[in-house]
């Protein structure tokens, strides 16, 4: 009885190793990236017939920890102030951190942690495709939302080097939201400023200790 | 209309004209800007991170419609009605 039951765990095991789907890197095991990168940026884009906005912020942080050999064990948050968003024109700046929009005083962070990965695809040895689903929190709300995300590894290497030590994670993300679905609603939304946002990630991780 | 009012229309319509080309030359933006974002240039690491081109925030004015080149051109054009209104009363009592 135990030798079968051994056999059905080991099989089980073999099984879910067939189809863990991961990078073919020098890296094994599991691996935790810092997301501190000054360059980091956080792109938010609205387009109504009045007017295209774009916001950006790069002050982006987090933490990312993976097992090299399965994308899907991946687990962790990406941060990003709401203060340091830039529209290009100062007053409306103002006005995105102030009560009736994001209201920057309290609710500072705006939060994207990851909870499942599914649909991964193997676009190269080193560069997976996935879709990344996560609580993402604006404004105070928390809403489950999917992002389409490219990862690409790269192992420390001289080139590597220059930039960060340890390996690196490259991060292109992009998903879409609607304010509505977080609370942020006034007489603008609809008119200058579309209810769905469009945000787009990109981001470069060090797993350096 | 006499030379007065004359010189009031005319200098009026430069001013506006003047800011409308400038307005122009700035790319003809309905908002006025702070700053810009500029397209960088990507390095061949994020190319091999994977990563697209980012935008870099620069400060720069941007004159646009709105609120600066509306505000100057309606200043003008009041300065102007007011300016005409009192140069031809002045003639109608220099008539009389």
């Amino acid at each position: 009885m135990n030798t079968i039951i051994k056999t059905l765990i080991l099989l089980l095991v073999a099984v879910s190793i067939s189809f863990a789907q991961g990078f073919k890197v020098k890296a094994t095991g599991e691996q935790t990236f810092n997301f501190e990168d000054k360059r980091n940026q956080v792109k938010f884009f609205s387009t109504t017939p009045l007017e295209d906005i774009t916001g950006i912020s790069n002050d982006v942080k987090g933490k990312v920890t993976l097992n090299v050999a399965d994308i899907k064990s991946m687990k962790g948050s990406i941060t990003i102030s709401v203060a340091s968003i830039k529209t290009a024109i100062d007053l409306r700046d103002e006005h995105l951190r102030s009560e009736n929009w994001l209201d920057a005083t309290n609710y500072p962070e705006i939060t994207f942690a990851i909870k499942k990965v599914g649909d991964v695809k193997v676009a190269a040895d080193n560069k997976l495709e996935a879709k990344v689903t996560g609580d993402f929190t604006v404004h105070g709300v928390t809403k489950e939302t999917t992002a389409d995300v490219t990862l690409t590894y790269l192992d420390a290497s001289e080139q590597t080097k220059q930039f960060a030590p340890g390996d690196l994670l490259g991060v292109q993300a992009k998903f879409n939201i609607a304010l509505s679905d977080f609370d942020v609603e006034n007489m603008i939304v609809g008119q200058k400023v579309a209810d769905e946002i469009e945000i787009t990630a990109t981001l470069r991780g060090s797993n350096a200790k | 209309m006499n030379t007065k009012q004359k010189y009031v229309v005319l200098i009026a319509v430069v001013l506006i004209a003047a800011v409308l080309v400038w307005w122009l030359t700035n790319g003809g933006e309905i908002l006025s800007k702070d700053g810009i974002w500029v397209e960088q240039e990507i390095s061949e690491l994020d190319k091999a991170l994977g990563l697209e081109s980012q935008k870099v925030y620069q400060e720069k004015f941007i004159l646009g419609l709105l609120p600066h080149t509306a505000v100057f051109s309606g200043a003008v054009i009041f300065i102007s009605g007011i300016l005409f209104f009192i140069f031809k009363s002045k003639k109608t009592k220099e008539k009389k």
